[in-house]
């Protein structure tokens, strides 16, 4: 085991366009770490280049106090578990698991045994150590995969979108597992997604990196708290963070839909910006009747809904509108930057499941204006974010 | 209606069939007639009156026809330079096909192309074109009537063919393979060695039958190129079946020398068809 520093990590193409552009980031040891972004945005890469399957152009990686930009994969003594899980299907589940240690020549046949054993064991593969992957479950080979890094004694895991073949439900079950897996072996993790849900659940810490530019290096709850700026509160959570176009002028935040009170240490810290971009989470509006009995801190409005999902617990209601153009521009790049389509700006809001809302009328609103955020149209930084709670936030990383 | 198809589809096996292997079934056939019987030209389709006569003058066991007593030992010595021969042809070839498409398959490098069209062009050279060149080549370079001179053509005519096999396996195989390999902690010999071409195994041994096939059948080279039992193959040295009488070739014997020769043939096919089949339905070929 071993911690992992990469001190400003630099990846280029052959044609000069940097795919990880000045990265730094710490892996302490034992850690799990999560690199998530949309796609092109340089995690796979970065990935690679601590296993040294990709060229590092210029900065340092360190693994375990040691610099290894110039070794080859066999002499980092990582594990990686690959999307395709990448097993030998010439081989069978065994012979698979035992590949590395094999290769090592430091073990003896019983002990080679013992090992696979004990990794089968683990991961419940048992039954099938005399089949071939060809035979087995999307499931299955993927525990396998996993089988073949636990049986090492790895300096690190490193998991390259190990879940996006799987079904959803089966996503869910190997997440669990991962985490149990990791938590129990207490070994160094790098584990790379596109998925928020996964980063979410699953990191000690999360990385969020957007065209090769590291965003927010961060607790998961820091980062939803906190988003250092609009890319990263629209990539973390879901359903996503609205996105309004706001103005403030004392503590009057105007707002499409009505004015909303902000908390005096928010407006003093937006004072005399003109058109901003207020960030609201789904959950912090509510249905004006429903939120009477809380604190109430926040300010209601009033607004036609368009659609309702009722999910049981919750509902989800659509309200659509009508954004100045230099927003809605900025909206829209946001939206192709988080790999989405946007078809019109509107507010997602999230109710209680109790809520009689219709389709089609209008409804009384509530806000919880303490918790709202406000960005920066131009360089798309968020000025309300409480840097002490925010974890690291490159100074790079804001402008859009 | 079905069964109608499946009578249809019977009787086409069966024309295609004769259609194939009448000609064997006749040679077989001739291989045990006694030259009396050919030399007559009574074309009946079985012997009247087998023998094994021919098969003991051409490989040399039992009572040999009196004036025959060479044939077989040309025979066998031939029989030997056709095995040499093409199994060093067919290693060869395929290790350095092996190699090449390897190379090509994985690796950007100039004039990529250029070895890919050259190969190609090769393989589309006529082979009788060379002929009377490599004669020349092969008598100052001290070649001729030798294995070498044999194995050196055969390998190149047959590379182009392996090349182009083996390099369209090697593309099917995902690079992760051999990155998960080389994370495992082996080389890049070991990662080739113990995944690569395991994996391509069924290409492997698709190049070796083609290579194996035609050095064991080819002809004009090896009667060009050879001068004595030293280094002549088996195709080469049926020509020299003469029998006493010129006028009568002796067709029995040189139908007995084709069955010989196909033998080892169809054993081959045999054994490397279960392993092609075996690699391509289960990845099941261990290296």
């Amino acid at each position: 085991m071993a911690a992992i520093e990469m001190k400003n990590i630099v990846n280029e193409y052959g044609d000069g366009f940097p795919a990880v552009n000045d990265v730094s980031i710490d892996v302490a040891d034992g850690e799990f770490m999560i690199l998530v972004g949309p796609s092109g945005c340089g995690k796979s890469t970065l990935l690679r280049m601590v296993v040294g399957l990709e060229d590092i152009t210029s900065g340092e990686m360190v693994i375990g106090g040691e610099r290894v930009n110039d070794k080859a994969p066999r002499d980092r003594n990582l594990a990686m578990v690959f999307q395709n899980y990448a097993l030998y299907p010439h081989l069978t589940v065994y012979e698979n698991i035992a590949f590395p240690l094999r290769l090592s020549k430091e073990f003896n046949e019983k002990q080679i045994d013992e090992k696979v054993r004990d990794a089968s064991k683990t991961l419940e593969l048992d039954e099938h150590l005399d089949r071939k992957p060809g035979n087995l479950s999307g499931g299955q080979r993927q525990r396998v995969a996993m089988g073949r890094a636990i049986v090492r004694d790895a300096k690190a895991f490193l998991f390259d979108e190990p879940l996006s073949n799987l079904d959803a439900k089966l996503r869910g079950q190997m997440r669990t597992e991962i985490a149990r897996l990791q938590k129990r072996l207490g070994i160094t993790t790098v584990y790379v997604t596109h998925d928020q849900t996964e980063a979410m659940t699953l990191g000690d810490r999360v990385a969020v990196l957007k065209r090769g530019l590291l965003q927010q290096l961060a607790t998961p709850r820091e980062l939803y708290e906190n988003p250092g700026n609009l890319f990263v509160a629209g990539f973390i959570g879901s359903p996503p963070m609205n996105f309004l176009p706001c103005e403030v002028s004392g503590t009057t935040a105007k707002l499409p839909f009505g004015d909303v009170q902000l908390p005096a240490e928010k407006a003093a810290k937006v004072e005399g910006r003109g058109l901003l971009i207020a960030g609201a989470r789904p959950e912090h509006f509510e249905d004006a009747s429903l939120a009477s009995n809380e604190v109430r801190t926040g300010s209601t409005f009033r607004a036609t809904v368009d659609v309702v999902e009722w999910l049981g617990n919750e509902t989800y209601a659509y309200i659509p509108f009508e954004a100045p153009p230099e927003v809605e521009q900025q909206l829209a790049q946001l939206e192709r930057d988080l790999d989405g389509e946007s078809l019109r700006t509107q507010l997602v809001v999230s109710l209680d499941g109790a809520s009689r809302i219709a389709a089609g009328s209008e409804a009384e609103i509530w806000l919880d204006a303490s918790k709202l955020h406000l960005f920066d149209p131009a360089t798309g930084e968020n000025l309300t974010v409480d840097t002490e709670h925010a974890g690291q936030i490159p100074d790079a990383a804001a402008t859009v | 209606m079905k069964r109608k198809t499946s009578i249809g589809t019977l009787v086409g096996f069966l024309i295609i069939l004769v259609w194939c292997l009448l000609p064997v079934a006749w040679i077989i056939s001739l291989s045990f007639k006694t030259s009396a019987e050919t030399a007559v030209g009574s074309p009946q389709f079985l012997p009247k009156d087998p023998s094994w006569q021919n098969y003991k003058d051409v490989l040399g066991f039992g009572t040999i026809t009196p004036g025959q007593e060479g044939t077989h030992t040309d025979f066998l010595d031939a029989l030997r330079n056709s095995f040499g021969i093409a199994i060093i042809a067919t290693l060869l070839a395929v290790i350095f096909a092996t190699f090449a498409a390897y190379a090509i398959a994985r690796l950007d490098f100039k004039g990529k192309r250029l070895v890919l069209s050259l190969a190609l062009a090769i393989a589309m050279f006529p082979v009788v074109a060379l002929v009377g060149p490599l004669f020349d080549m092969w008598r100052t370079l001290h070649l001729f009537n030798t294995w070498p001179g044999l194995i050196i053509p055969y390998m190149s005519f047959t590379l182009p063919l392996a090349i182009w096999t083996l390099s369209a396996f090697f593309r099917e195989i995902p690079w992760e393979m051999e990155q998960a390999a080389q994370v495992d902690g082996a080389t890049s010999w070991q990662a080739f060695r113990k995944v690569i071409v395991p994996l391509a195994a069924p290409g492997v041994f698709t190049a070796a039958i083609l290579t194996f096939f035609f050095a064991w059948n080819e002809f004009v080279l090896a009667i060009s190129l050879t001068s004595t039992t030293k280094s002549r193959t088996v195709p080469a040295q049926m020509a020299f079946f003469v029998g006493p009488d010129p006028f009568n070739p002796p067709y029995g014997q040189l139908a007995t020398a084709s069955v010989v020769v196909t033998i080892p043939i169809i054993i081959i096919v045999l054994l490397f068809q279960r392993k092609i089949v075996a690699g391509l339905t289960s990845g099941a070929v261990k290296g």
